[in-house]
C-alpha cells in the first residue's frame, strides 16, 4: 500500500465557461519529487492554486497527509505543513531578509529564540546568511528565489509545491536550487514542481504528471511520458511521424 | 511686520494639533495598506467619537477625558466587526475591489452621519472637560494650552504604542507583511482575516479617541466628519500612500497649515489651502513629499 501525502480526487475548477481543471485525480507519494508539466494554459498553476486554497474548487476533494483539506485557507494549509511558492517571487521588500523569515507563523509552539535559530540555520543552508540584515528590496532575482524557498522551509513543511523554481535564474544558481531540493528531499521533504525546463525536470523529478487543456493526461517516469501518445499529441498537435520528438 | 509672539504661538498650536492628526493619519494609512481600502468613513469615526465624548462626559463629572477608555474599547470592537464586511466586499470575484471599498465606506459614512443627525439634531454639542481652561506659559516661547498639550501627548503616546506593536511584536510583523503583500502573507501561515480585524479595530479606536479630543478643543457637530476625511486624505497624500513614517511629518504639516491659515488668511479657507497643497504634491511628487509612497516603486 502506498503512503500518499497528497491526493486529489476529481478536482475541478471552472472560470465561467472555461474548465481550467477537469476532474484531476493525482496521488503524490511521501518522499518523492513529482514534476508537473504541460503546455501553457494547461491548468498547472490553477491546480496549485486550488490545492493550496487560493481558489475554491467547483468539485472534487483534496487530501493532505491523510486529512481532507478541500477549500482550507492557505494559512491553515501552510501551518499544517503544505508550503508553496509562486512563479513570480515577491519578498516583503521593506523588511530585512531575516525579518522575512521571522514573519512566518506556525502552530508548533516554537519560542522566539528557537525561531531565530531555525531562520539562521536555513539562511546558512541556502547560503544567503551573509545578507540576513539587508533589506529584501536590494536582493537579486536569484537571491529572492532562495529567500522564498527559505520562508517556506520556516514552516517545516512535509510537502513543498514549487511553481517554476528555476525560471529566470542563471545556470549556476539553478544548479544550487536543484541541489537544495535534492538535499531536502533526501531528508524527507516531498516536492511537487512545475517546471518548463525539461532538462531540469528530467534530472529532478522521480515521476511526472502531464496536464493538457485542464486534464491530467499521463503519469509515469520521464522516459515513459515522453513516449506517451497523448503527451506527444498535446505538445506536437497531432504530429505522428516517428522521428518527431516531444520537446522534453 | 510679523508679530513674533503670535507667530510662535501659532507654531505651538499647530504642532500640538498635529499630534492628534498624526493619530488619525497613521490609522487611515494602515487601513489602506492592510485592507487596501480608502476609508471614506474616517472623518465620521472622528465625529462619532466626539459625540460619544459629549454623551459620556456628564456621566463622569463633566470630564471628557474619562470617556477615552470606553471609546477605545467600543471603537475597537465595532471596527473589528466592520472589517469582515469590508473584506467581503473587496475580495472574491467582485470587479474593481478598490471601488467596492470606496462605495462601502461612503455608505457607512452616510449612515453614521445620518444616524447622529437623527439622534442629536444639527446643533453643536460640547465635550466638557476641566482641561479646557488654563495653560502653561513658557517665558520667551509661548503658552501651551492644557487641552491641546494633553491631546498632543495622547496622540504621540498612542502613536508610540502603535509603532511598538507594529515593529516589535509578532502580530505587528504580520500586519506589516499583509500591508506589503497579502497573497504571500497567506502562504507564510498568517491568518490575514484576524490581523486585518486587529488593524481595522486599532485604526477605528485611535480615530474615535482622537474625535473625543477634537470635540473638546472645538466642538461636536454631525457635519464635522467630512473635514476630517479631507484631513486624512491630505496626510496620506503628503506622506505618500502606504508610507507610515511620512504620516508623522504630514500630520505636523497639517496642524501648522491649519493654524497659520486660520490666523493669517481665514479659518474658512483652511480646506481650500489644503487641497491646493494636495494638488501641487500630486503634480510634483505623487509618491509624497518624502518620495517613499507606494507610487514610488
Amino acid at each position: 500500500m502506498t503512503d500518499d501525502i497528497l491526493r486529489t480526487t476529481d478536482l475541478t475548477k471552472r472560470f465561467g465557461a472555461l474548465t481550467a481543471n477537469d476532474e484531476i485525480s493525482i496521488s503524490v507519494e511521501r518522499g518523492e519529487i513529482r514534476g508537473i508539466i504541460g503546455p501553457n494554459g494547461s491548468g498547472k498553476t490553477t491546480f496549485f492554486n486550488t490545492v493550496t486554497g487560493f481558489y475554491q474548487p467547483d468539485g472534487g476533494s483534496v487530501h493532505f497527509d491523510g486529512e481532507e483539506v478541500t477549500g482550507w485557507e492557505p494559512y491553515r494549509l501552510a501551518r499544517r505543513g503544505l508550503g508553496r511558492t509562486f512563479q513570480i517571487v515577491s519578498p516583503f521588500k521593506n523588511m530585512t531578509v531575516r525579518q522575512n523569515m521571522l514573519a512566518v507563523q506556525t502552530d508548533d509552539g516554537r519560542s522566539r529564540e528557537e525561531k531565530r535559530d531555525r531562520a539562521e540555520e536555513i539562511l546558512e543552508f541556502l547560503e544567503i546568511d551573509h545578507i540576513a540584515d539587508n533589506e529584501a528590496r536590494g536582493m537579486s532575482g536569484g537571491q529572492q528565489k532562495l529567500l522564498e524557498l527559505g520562508r517556506v522551509l520556516m514552516l517545516d513543511p512535509e510537502l513543498v509545491m514549487l511553481d517554476e523554481p528555476a525560471a529566470g535564474v542563471n545556470p549556476a544558481l539553478e544548479l544550487r536550487i536543484m541541489d537544495h531540493i535534492h538535499e531536502l528531499n533526501d531528508e524527507g521533504t516531498t516536492f511537487v514542481v512545475i517546471e518548463h525546463d525539461m532538462h531540469v525536470m528530467k534530472t529532478l523529478a522521480d515521476s511526472v504528471s502531464v496536464f493538457d487543456s485542464g486534464s491530467h493526461i499521463a503519469q509515469g517516469d520521464f522516459e515513459e511520458v515522453s513516449q506517451d501518445d497523448a503527451v506527444r499529441e498535446a505538445y506536437l498537435g497531432g504530429t505522428t511521424a516517428e522521428d518527431d520528438e516531444v520537446p522534453i | 511686520m510679523v508679530d513674533l509672539g503670535l507667530f510662535t504661538q501659532i507654531v505651538i498650536n499647530g504642532l500640538l494639533l498635529g499630534g492628534i492628526y498624526v493619530t488619525i493619519g497613521v490609522g487611515f494609512s494602515l487601513a489602506f495598506g492592510v485592507l487596501e481600502v480608502v476609508d471614506f468613513a474616517v472623518g465620521e469615526y472622528v465625529m462619532v467619537g466626539a459625540f460619544m465624548g459629549a454623551v459620556l462626559a456628564p456621566l463622569f463629572g463633566a470630564e471628557g477625558v474619562f470617556a477615552i477608555p470606553i471609546v477605545l474599547v467600543v471603537f475597537f470592537g465595532v471596527g473589528a466587526l466592520i472589517q469582515p464586511l469590508i473584506h467581503h466586499v473587496t475580495t472574491g470575484d467582485r470587479p474593481h475591489p478598490l471601488l467596492m471599498g470606496l462605495v462601502f465606506t461612503f455608505g457607512l459614512a452616510t449612515f453614521l452621519r445620518g444616524s447622529v443627525l437623527t439622534i442629536f439634531g444639527p446643533n453643536n454639542q460640547d465635550v466638557p472637560s476641566s482641561l479646557l481652561t488654563g495653560g502653561v506659559t513658557v517665558p520667551g516661547v509661548g503658552t501651551f494650552p492644557v487641552v491641546r498639550t494633553v491631546t498632543a501627548v495622547f496622540g504621540v503616546t498612542a502613536l508610540l504604542v502603535f509603532m511598538y506593536y507594529l515593529y516589535r511584536t509578532r502580530g505587528g510583523m504580520a500586519i506589516r507583511a499583509i500591508a506589503e503583500d497579502r497573497t504571500n502573507a497567506r502562504l507564510m501561515g498568517i491568518n490575514i482575516n484576524r490581523y486585518q480585524s486587529i488593524a481595522y479595530g486599532a485604526y477605528a479606536a485611535l480615530t474615535g479617541s482622537a474625535g473625543v479630543f477634537i470635540g473638546m478643543i472645538f466642538t461636536a457637530n454631525p457635519g464635522m466628519g467630512l473635514q476630517y476625511t479631507a484631513f486624512a486624505f491630505f496626510m496620506v497624500v503628503l506622506a505618500g500612500m502606504g508610507y507610515l513614517p511620512g504620516v508623522i511629518l504630514a500630520g505636523i504639516v497639517l496642524g501648522l497649515t491649519q493654524s497659520f491659515t486660520a490666523v493669517y488668511i481665514s479659518g474658512n479657507l483652511v480646506l481650500l489651502v489644503l487641497f491646493a497643497i494636495i494638488y501641487v504634491v500630486l503634480l510634483v511628487s505623487p509618491a509624497g513629499i518624502l518620495g517613499k509612497g507606494e507610487w514610488a516603486t
